[in-house]
């Protein structure tokens, strides 16, 4: 059994039935290379590898383990991709988003300077070329290989758009390399260097011939401990964009309250809801990480990492408690039970917004859809909450 | 036509000839009558939804093209339907109890966000071409949507607030038979007019998918 397998998967992308019962394993130390003309179903086979397509019919493993079948099972396992898209959020660091891709602390100032990127380690993506940029991205796919003494699985989709020629040398001798230490390779590609790294090229639709590629050899870098990412928070901090969003809103709901009405003369259930709008109002404006993974695509490649997409839930309990905080400092009604709604309040909201957005990802045009005409039901369960604390 | 015949006949029936409650029962018994049309209209929509949620969970796992029609066609009848029992109770609420409507009553609400949701799932289809992924994703909300059903028929019975409880079926009888001879026409009329909406919705978008598809091959003949 390959490392990659792909068994009898049908797609079907819009109303076309892109793959039809089509099978490929990919064994430990094979580089297997998809070419073919625009629109020939390349990127799918790789997307669908990654778990990131619903399959029709078949299933999708690595390393042994289920990643996607028809069934909707979903499972994960440490793996390296690059997608056509960087998928990578402008205000990730240089540094930061390899050590995230790896998972483990190890040199990266090294691996960067191989790569002429060693000067711009801790500077925020959005501010490289795309030629950088792509490279950033390539490296994020093939790093968990590099720094793994086991066979694990490189998926790369068209990795050399948008790279300089050595670059595009530098890549292929990395693919040989890396197929010399056990790891497998899909890589769709157009480039007859890459083509030439590899030990299958399969010709869509679906003609296969054997590559000669020149043998390679893999010292896997030393890598550190483990490492947890907490995306999300960091890039809260990093941008305020959880304040600029979510308590601008507040804020805003705060002030058009003090404008309409007289706070000292509140009481029972307006006085609660005086209290508590300000949270309500930070929460219905949605997971603002959400926001920024949209960028690039980047979700996409986190959702092959955890189940959980990046957020910045701890941050959120923190602003929706301040703005509670706030409004009940203005009231002088200052009651911790009423923080305490008001944080649980904000954060829950935010998630489900964010839930909500989360499920139209897979559309072609997912900022097209009124996603916010199903959050009026989120005044519900306040507007109870509201009625209970004031009783 | 004939369900737009009933309709009509419950509306000149509920507003002109049925008998209103007794005036001790409601602060504003000649609004009351609008119940002739709220409560025929909200059975229409549970209706609807209930189709709208055998489409989605069809195509969901059958990927079967008569059920995309049938929720193409039932999120609208649901749209209808559920606005014409929104609007009206709005009308009837703003006249009983003094406000049109009530953020805590949990009838209110689902069944407010019911409609929502198919205003949504209509102008969220509207706003993406047709495929796979497209039809996936809003039968996956109409599924999902029809959680609330049940929590709207249950909700006057375990959270009652300002929303009267069931005054049909039940061991309270509260209805005479005038009374409930409109509410019967009004029903029969409702589920009729319901039915063939979503009949003509599902043939009208069988004809526009036939559209697209020769759209679709002439363009590629003209390659």
């Amino acid at each position: 059994m390959g490392i990659i397998e792909l068994s009898k998967i049908t797609v079907i992308r819009g109303r076309n039935k892109v793959l039809d019962g089509w099978s490929i394993s990919v064994d430990s130390g094979e580089v297997v290379c998809l070419s073919g003309e625009n629109g020939c179903g390349k990127s799918t086979v790789i997307e669908a590898a990654a778990g990131l397509i619903p399959l029709e019919k078949g299933s999708c493993e690595i390393s042994g383990q289920l990643i996607r079948d028809s069934q909707g099972r979903r499972g994960r396992t440490n793996f390296g991709l690059c997608l056509q898209d960087d998928c990578i959020m402008g205000d990730e660091l240089v540094g930061e988003r390899i050590l995230d891709a790896a998972g483990h602390d190890f040199d990266i100032a090294s691996l960067l300077k191989n790569w002429g990127l060693d000067h711009r380690i801790h500077d925020r993506v959005a501010m490289l070329s795309g030629g950088q940029r792509r490279r950033i991205a390539l490296l994020s796919g093939l790093i968990p290989a590099m720094i793994s003494k086991e066979p694990v699985a490189i998926l790369l989709d068209e990795p050399d758009s948008g790279l300089d020629d050595e670059s595009v040398e530098k890549l292929s001798e990395t693919i040989r390399n890396l197929a010399a230490g056990g790891h497998s390779i899909l890589v769709s590609s157009h480039d007859s260097r890459i083509i030439s790294a590899a030990d299958r090229i399969i010709e869509f639709p679906f003609s296969e011939t054997k590559g000669e590629p020149v043998k390679g050899k893999f010292t896997p870098i030393e890598k550190g401990n483990s490492r947890n990412s907490y995306i999300g928070h960091r890039l809260n901090l990093r941008t305020f964009s959880g304040f600029a969003n979510n308590g601008i809103a507040g804020l805003l709901v705060l002030g058009a309250m003090l404008a309409l009405l007289e706070p000292a003369q509140l009481e029972g259930r307006m006085l609660t809801a005086f209290i508590l709008a300000p949270a309500l109002a930070a929460g219905l404006c949605g997971n603002p990480i959400h926001r920024l993974s949209l960028e690039n695509r980047s979700h996409s490649w986190w959702s092959t990492k955890s189940a959980i997409l990046p957020h910045a839930i701890f941050h959120s309990l923190i602003l929706c408690a301040a703005l509670t905080i706030l409004a009940s400092t203005i009231t002088s009604e200052f009651n911790l039970q009423l923080i305490l709604a008001g944080a649980f309040i904000g954060a829950v909201t935010e998630s489900i917004v964010g839930l909500l957005s989360q499920a139209t990802l897979r559309l072609s045009r997912p900022n097209a859809v009124m996603i916010r005409l199903l959050t009026p039901i989120l005044l519900l369960p306040w507007a109870l909450v509201v009625d209970t604390l004031s009783a | 036509m004939l369900g737009l015949a009933g309709a009509g006949l419950t509306l000149g029936l509920g507003l002109m000839w049925a008998p209103s409650v007794s005036i001790d029962a409601f602060k504003a018994p000649e609004a009351q009558r609008i119940f002739y049309w709220h409560v025929p209209s909200a059975w229409a929509a549970m209706i609807a939804f209930g189709m709208l949620f055998v489409g989605s969970i069809i195509w969901f796992f059958k990927r079967s093209e008569w059920a995309w029609k049938l929720h193409v066609a039932s999120s609208e009848a649901s749209l209808a339907a559920g606005l014409m029992c929104v609007w009206s109770g709005c009308i009837w609420g703003a006249a009983e109890w003094g406000v049109p409507w009530d953020w805590t009553d949990v009838r209110l609400n689902t069944f407010a966000m019911l409609t929502l949701l198919s205003l949504y799932l209509v102008l969220g289809r509207r706003s993406q071409p047709d495929g796979v992924e497209t039809r996936d994703t809003f039968a996956a909300f109409g599924m999902y949507g029809f959680i609330l059903v049940p929590v709207t028929y249950v909700a006057t019975r375990l959270w009652q607030i300002r929303h009267p409880g069931p005054v049909v079926a039940t061991s309270e009888g509260s209805l005479n038979s005038d009374m409930g001879t409109v509410l019967l026409i009004g029903a029969i009329s409702f589920t009729v007019l319901i039915i063939g909406y979503v009949m003509a919705g599902m043939r009208l978008t069988d004809l526009e998918m036939r559209l697209e598809d020769l759209q679709s091959r002439y363009e590629e003949g003209n390659r």
